[in-house]
């Protein structure tokens, strides 16, 4: 039988430190096998691990790999397996399309890859995409032709690495849907790695839980906003680069998490970026605590401190080259006037409020997860201690368990009078709002007013 | 930082080298172009002095002056990208009419010409400026260009930190790793200018014990003593080497950090 054996499977790092510590997997032939864990437990090292595939710095120090009954060994034999033998739709899977090559020359690098009905099967018009090249495609049809990549000739085993979070809806039900049929009609196994209980629960066979993920979202709860106005914005219209919004007038309250939804490329992150003042074309007025919002450059200190802005890709908001604690201090430094030794303690107390322990800390963020990461630029805009937090997608890719610990922080906060205006796709954050703005068009209309029904009431 | 150690190793026997010399490297030991053997273990040089204690002197004088020159040219180059990458409009554009003039001017011409006017030592870090800093310039306005946008420079932004403490403290640290490579390279040029001046009789100048001189002087009897060209020769190569292994090795190890 086609099946996939892993025993006792040991990765350290360059310091010795291990990553994964005695994996046993065991993927029989046309099953679906996930595996889950919070962020940083080392979901993708397993994959990576298996494939024989580790970024450099990662060892595999133990452990075996077995494909129908024979070992795997490390080297070329892995390279014949994984040409001969599996699929990989990789975490962010467009940016592993050659960028000048076209469609066609991408498909037909795999045996099987350009047959028509198999395009078709996938939405894609092979009239319409063959002779593209990536950059003209869609971020979806990007994302298909990985897919049909990745599912070309249909592996003996298919891996996917955390489809629900890079890929759009639409190709995720493609995604769910082929896993489905790869069972019924047998073509061969599928191991899955991903951290939404949903999707895994509705395709998987068997699930290995790297750690205990809790078993579903809970809501934080949080008190009642008060009466104090922390955000006042009264007609904001931003026209640049495109007509985005139009005379938009909102208020944010104490204690108060209001979302805005919109599709995405409706231009939430240029508000919350305008609000940040790292976008100066808007018009209308602005008003924290009373006083009138300066772009940047005029910006007062008490502003600067009073608002802090979240941006959606942690890992891009992290200087490569700062420690996490010292990024977090020097926020604390700068915005705060700490002394060096205060402001370390300071980042430090945050850090653990994040669940992050000192060690994880010292590290980089080349050497941190996504979530560890997402968590890092928390911390540091609530060691400030602001009066108004612009969060863009603060939770999207965190695992349930972590989300709930980031609005656990954001809760507590909340609860002392912290004000948070988030822009967001994730209904586990939309449930915690106070209110919903939904962005229709180029307008704001406020959609919701549900106290009674939110925090304590949803547990 | 394992990787570091064979390197400081070369680098302090380059430096100390002389410590060890059984001869003094300026004194007339022997007659000149002995072979191998006895009491000159690489032989004598054009004068008759121990060819071994003048390679284990020559090079410190050279790695100083190389190190001040790769020094001195990153330093310019680096403050020069990062100005020219981060104030954008004239400050670039002037930056960059001046390194474009540089780098079409053939370096070694610019050396000579220089060192004419001045003393070799100083020639050296001259040229090596003329010809290193513009290319140091421009890669780090590159960098520092896509810096600009990168979320980490509007975060800092939104702390409201000077520009001095944003280019110091956030965008020099995020590529340490380049400046680093750029400063191997630099120091690299200045070895071979050095190098270069001193065959063309501007660097050091006679008794001195200097490889390149060595291989200047001792050219002429190369067939009675070829250790006295070839031990200067090889000390220059493996020096460069060491330079630019650890240079990758550091790559490396920035890789799987």
């Amino acid at each position: 039988m086609t099946d996939l054996t892993v025993r006792g499977l040991i990765v350290h790092d360059g310091r010795g430190r291990a990553v994964l510590s005695g994996i046993d997997l065991d993927v029989p032939a046309h099953s679906v096998v996930a595996v889950t864990g919070p962020s940083g437990s080392g979901k993708s090292t397993v994959l990576k691990a298996v494939l024989d595939v580790l970024p450099p710095g990662l060892r595999r120090t133990g452990g075996e790999v077995r494909w129908a009954g024979a070992p795997v060994a490390p080297g070329r034999a892995a390279v014949r397996w994984r040409r001969r033998c599996t699929g990989l739709l990789a975490q962010d899977p467009v940016s592993t399309l050659n960028p000048l090559w076209t469609v066609e020359r991408l498909l037909s690098e795999v045996e099987g890859g350009a047959d028509a009905a198999r395009l078709h099967a996938l939405d894609l018009d092979p009239a319409e995409v063959l002779q593209r090249r990536p950059h003209q495609l869609s971020g979806g049809q990007a994302q298909r032709v990985a897919l049909a990549r990745a599912t070309a000739g249909d592996p003996a085993l298919l891996l996917l690495d955390e489809p629900t979070s890079s890929l759009d809806a639409d190709t995720t039900r493609l995604v769910a849907d082929l896993v489905r049929r790869r069972r019924e009609e047998g073509l061969g196994a599928t191991l899955l790695i991903s951290h939404d209980h949903e999707f895994v629960s509705a395709l998987a066979d068997h699930v290995v839980d790297l750690g205990s993920t809790g078993s579903g979202f809970t809501p934080p709860a949080a008190p009642p906003p008060e009466d104090d106005v922390v955000l006042h914005v009264d007609a904001l219209g931003i026209a640049h680069p495109v007509p985005l919004l139009h005379d938009a007038t909102f208020e944010v309250r104490r204690g108060e998490l209001v979302v805005v939804v919109g599709p995405s490329g409706s231009g939430k992150t240029t508000l919350l970026r305008a609000l940040a003042g790292l976008h100066e074309q808007y018009t209308g007025l602005v008003e924290v605590g009373g006083t009138a919002l300066a772009p940047l450059p005029r910006r007062s200190r008490e502003h600067l401190r009073a608002v802090q802005y979240l941006p959606q890709d942690p890992f891009a908001a992290l200087n490569p080259a700062h420690r996490a604690t010292s990024a977090v201090a020097r926020a604390a430094r700068v915005l705060l006037g700490l002394s060096r030794d205060r402001a370390t303690s300071a980042a430090l107390e945050l850090l653990a409020a994040v669940r992050l322990d000192a060690a994880t800390g010292h590290r980089r963020p080349r050497q941190l997860s996504g979530g560890q990461r997402q968590r890092v630029v928390l911390a540091r805009a609530l060691v400030a201690e602001p009066r108004l937090l612009l969060a863009d997608e603060p939770t999207s890719a965190l695992d349930d368990r972590t989300a709930e610990a980031v609005l656990g922080v954001l809760a507590d906060h909340r609860a002392r009078g912290l004000a948070v205006l988030a822009a967001t796709h994730d209904p586990r954050l939309v449930r915690c709002a106070d209110r919903v703005l939904r962005w229709r068009h180029d307008a704001l209309s406020d959609e919701t007013t549900r106290h009674p029904t939110r925090g304590g009431t949803t547990r | 930082m394992r990787s570091a150690w064979p390197t400081a190793a070369v680098f302090a026997v380059v430096l100390a080298g002389g410590l060890l010399a059984p001869h003094d490297p300026v004194a007339v030991s022997g007659l000149p172009f002995t072979a191998p053997g006895g009491d000159h273990l690489l032989g004598t040089d054009v004068l008759g002095r121990d060819v071994l204690s003048r390679s284990l002197t020559g090079g410190a004088g050279l790695v100083v002056l190389a190190a001040l020159a790769g020094a001195v040219t990153c330093g310019i180059g680096v403050a020069c990208g990062l100005v020219a990458g981060w104030r954008g409009g004239w400050a670039n554009r002037v930056i960059t009419a001046v390194a474009d003039v540089l780098t079409a001017v053939p370096v070694l011409l610019v050396a000579l010409v220089i060192a004419i006017a001045v003393p070799g030592p100083v020639a050296v870090v001259a040229a090596t400026v003329a010809g290193g800093a513009p290319l140091t310039a421009q890669i780090v306005r590159d960098a520092t260009r896509s810096a600009k946008s990168a979320g980490w420079a509007d975060a800092a932004r939104c702390r409201g930190e000077t520009t001095a403490a944003l280019l110091v403290r956030e965008v020099l640290p995020a590529m340490s790793g380049l400046v680093v490579a750029e400063a191997g390279l630099r120091f690299v040029l200045g070895l071979q200018l050095a190098c270069t001046l001193t065959l063309l009789g501007f660097g050091a100048q006679p008794p001195a014990a200097d490889w390149a001189l060595m291989l200047r002087e001792n050219l002429p009897g190369a067939a009675a003593n070829p250790s006295a060209v070839a031990a200067p020769a090889l000390l220059l190569a493996t020096l460069a080497c060491v330079v630019a292994l650890a240079l990758r090795s550091r790559r490396d190890a920035e890789v799987t950090a």
